[in-house]
Parts: C-alpha cells; structure tokens; sequence
C-alpha cells in the first residue's frame, strides 16, 4: 500500500507540472488584439502584466494608454483595466476554461504592447481522488514555485519598462542633437535674412524716394 | 512542454489507465501555450526582444474548426538583422527551435493560407518557451538518474539562477541607459551656452558688417 501512496504522490507531482508559463512575447494592437489562454483547474490564480513599448511619443509627456480587458469562459469579465500605458493584473479564476485577454487601441495609431501572462496551480484536496492523501512536501514545491513565479513576472515586467525608458532616452538625444543644430542654422539664416532686409532698405533704387 | 517531458515518465508506473490518462491530457491542445486568431487576409505577429545565446522553442498547432476542417498556416521566423530561422508554407502544426546568436526583437509571424473557407479565421495554439523554460528537463533527469522531489528542487535552482541571470542582465541595462541619460544632460548644457554663444556672434556679425556697410554708403 506504501508503494501506491508514493504512487499518488508522484502523479500528483506530475500534475502540478502543467502551470501555464508563456515568454513575455510583444504583439502589435492596431485596434483590439486578442490573446487567449487556458485554465486547467477552477481557482487557479491568473497573474500577469503587460507594457506598452514603443510609441513615439511628440508634445504631451504621458502615454494615452489602452483598455485591457479579461473575459471569462461564461462571458463575464473578470478583470478590466482603462487608459493604462502598463500595468500588472492578478486575478482568482472562477471558472476552469479558456480565458480571453483584449487590449484595445482607442487611437489611430498602433501600439506594440508586450504582455505576460501566468497562470498559478497549487495542488488542493479538491484536485486529487477520494483514496489519495496530499502529500505536504508537494504543496510547499507548488508554493516555492509560485512565489518564484512571481519574482520572474516582476522582472520581465521590468523589463519592458526598461525598454520603454531606453525608447524615450533614445528620443530625448536624438531630439537634443537635432533640435539644437536645426536651432543654430535657423538663427544664422534669420540673421542673414535681416542683414539683407536691411541692406536692401538702403539701395539706390529706393534711397531717392525715402531715406 | 514540461508536461509531456515528465509524462512519459509515467509508463514506469503500474497502473496503465492512469498513464493512459495522463497522457491523453498531456496531448490535449490545452495547458501551457497562448491562442491566437488569425484573419483571413493579413499577417499577425508576436516579436520577443531576446539577449544573446538564448534558447528558444516554440510549437505551434492550428486549431480544427468545428466541421472538422484544419485550415493551414504559414511561418515566417526572422531574426534581428533579417535572417530568416524558420519558414513554412500550408501546414497545420510544427515545431522550431534555435538558439540566439544575436541579441534583439525575434518575430514570428502567421498568416492563414486557407482563402476558400471564405470569413473564418483560424486558431493558433503559439507555446513560446525560452531560456529556462525551454530546459528538457527529461534527459536530465535521466543523465543524472534523479526523480521525484529531487528534479522538482533542481527545476527550482534553475529557475533561481534565471532570476539572478535576468537581474544582472537588468542591472547591465540600466548602467548602459544612466550613461545615455548622463551623456544627453551634460550635451543639454552644452548646446544651451553654445546657442547662447552662436546668438551673441551673430548679432556682433550683423552690427559690424552693417556699420561696415553704413560707412561704405557715407551715411555716417
């Protein structure tokens, strides 16, 4: 019988090996982009975050954001965020299924947004058969992993803000080095211009008539 | 995928209906991956800025529509300076796998094939895995002949020593960009004076060369 309850375990191990784990993959939203993922077990936490990069940015100095919204399998949204250029989401899912994620472009111009999206599986009492026994070591595997988890999310969410500073920084110098040699010729031919103007007041051709 | 690695491990194990089972829901296209819908005209991409000497595996499995019928997809993977790492033409599923050789934006990009259905849009099943998560946790356990709680610890120690990678690499990032910042402000102060300067002579130019002129004229 021990070697049947070690059995158990094991699988129970095993099954704890499907926690959903995507790369932070970046997609372009012109309008609404859908990305959908599955939920295996009721209750499972769904966490994530998502940065939207890239967006050259002219006059105003914040980004005017996207929707983001998370529909449940029945249709519900489970989760709804507004105007947002970032941010991280964290929900309970009430119901096992395929969990839909939109981000939606208000504006015209499209957006690269770069999300990640996990999905947390503790192994419960309710997961397992009625002769099975959960075996502790296994849950607190389950827990490490999760809180894990969470610094890897942390970081890949750093990440992408990270990228989206060096956009910014990338901008500001070329905009420096730009703007201030656009500058100095301005000037020059502006005052070039009036030497001209000036000089032209005082031709012959006018000088009998007015000066 | 982690699961499948660790479920064909279960056939050591007595009770066949539960391999079975394991291992229907192991091929169920369910679990670790992301979906996406593909139009039926237009491409739809998904990009991964990735560093240097990266392991990268992705699958991906086209979804059957309801009447049965799999429409087809093609591939395109490219690489930051243009390579192309993986191209298929009208398939309904596969696999590709590379490592990085350059650091920057990897795009993968999918567009259907299948014009006749007329309106629908095919599904993708996209399972993205780099770095650690692409580790085949499998033969190492076989090299090793380690099982159980002990490959659950060392999955955690490789997951650690990504973190403590990623963090350096973070880290490196931010030293780079702080050098940027510094470069940027101290130009700012310098572009400011020299504007302020370049003002300055050209007034001078413009007085003298008018009073030159002025002179020249005998107005004074």
């Amino acid at each position: 019988m021990k070697r049947w309850g070690k059995m158990w375990a094991l699988m129970g191990l095993l099954l704890l090996n499907w926690v959903s784990n995507v790369s932070s993959l970046s997609v372009t939203v012109n309008d609404v982009e859908c990305v959908y993922e599955y939920v295996l077990f009721e209750g499972d936490t769904v966490s994530g975050n998502f940065v939207v990069v890239d967006h050259d940015i002219f006059w105003s100095s914040d980004h005017p954001g996207i929707d983001f919204t998370v529909t449940s399998p029945g249709g519900n949204t489970v989760h709804n965020l507004k105007g947002t250029s970032g941010d991280k989401f964290e929900f309970k899912a009430p119901q096992s299924g395929m969990y839909k994620f939109c981000f939606h472009n208000p504006y015209s111009t499209p957006e690269t947004v770069s999300f990640y999206i996990h999905v947390g599986h503790i192994p419960t009492e309710n997961n397992l058969a009625k002769d099975e026994h959960l075996d502790p070591i296994n849950v607190k595997i389950a827990e490490l992993r999760e809180a894990l988890e969470t610094v890897t999310a942390e970081q890949k969410y750093l990440k992408a803000r990270d990228a989206r500073h060096r956009h910014t920084n990338e901008s500001t110098r070329k905009r420096v080095i730009g703007y201030t040699v656009g500058e100095y010729i301005v000037l020059a031919l502006v005052s070039a211009l009036q030497v001209l103007y000036i000089r032209s007041l005082f031709s012959k051709s006018v000088a009998y008539n007015r000066v | 995928m982690a699961g499948n690695a660790d479920v064909r491990r279960t056939v050591m194990f007595p009770s066949f209906l539960f391999v079975t089972l394991l291992v229907a829901l192991s091929n169920a296209p369910v679990g670790d991956a992301i979906w996406l819908n593909l139009p039926s005209t237009g491409t739809k991409c998904v990009s991964e800025e990735i560093q240097n000497n990266v392991v990268v595996l992705a699958d991906y499995v086209v979804v059957p529509e309801d009447h049965g019928h799999i429409p087809a997809i093609s591939v395109k993977v490219t690489s930051p300076y243009g390579n192309n790492l993986h191209h298929m033409e009208n398939v309904t599923h596969g696999q590709f796998a590379f490592t990085t050789q350059e650091a920057g934006n990897y795009l993968a990009c999918f567009w259907s094939e299948s014009h006749t259905q007329g309106g629908g849009e095919a599904s993708v099943n996209i399972d993205w895995k780099t770095g650690i998560a692409a580790k085949d946790w499998e033969s190492v356990a076989r090299k090793e002949k380690i099982e159980g709680v002990e490959l659950e610890l060392r999955k955690l120690e490789g997951a650690v020593e990504a973190i403590h990678e990623n963090l350096l690499y973070l880290k490196s990032r931010e030293a780079e960009m702080r050098t940027v910042s510094e470069t940027t402000n101290g130009r700012v102060a310098w572009f400011s004076m020299m504007s302020l300067g370049i003002c300055i002579a050209v007034s001078g130019l413009q007085v003298w060369y008018l009073k030159r002129f002025f002179q020249k004229k005998k107005l004074i």
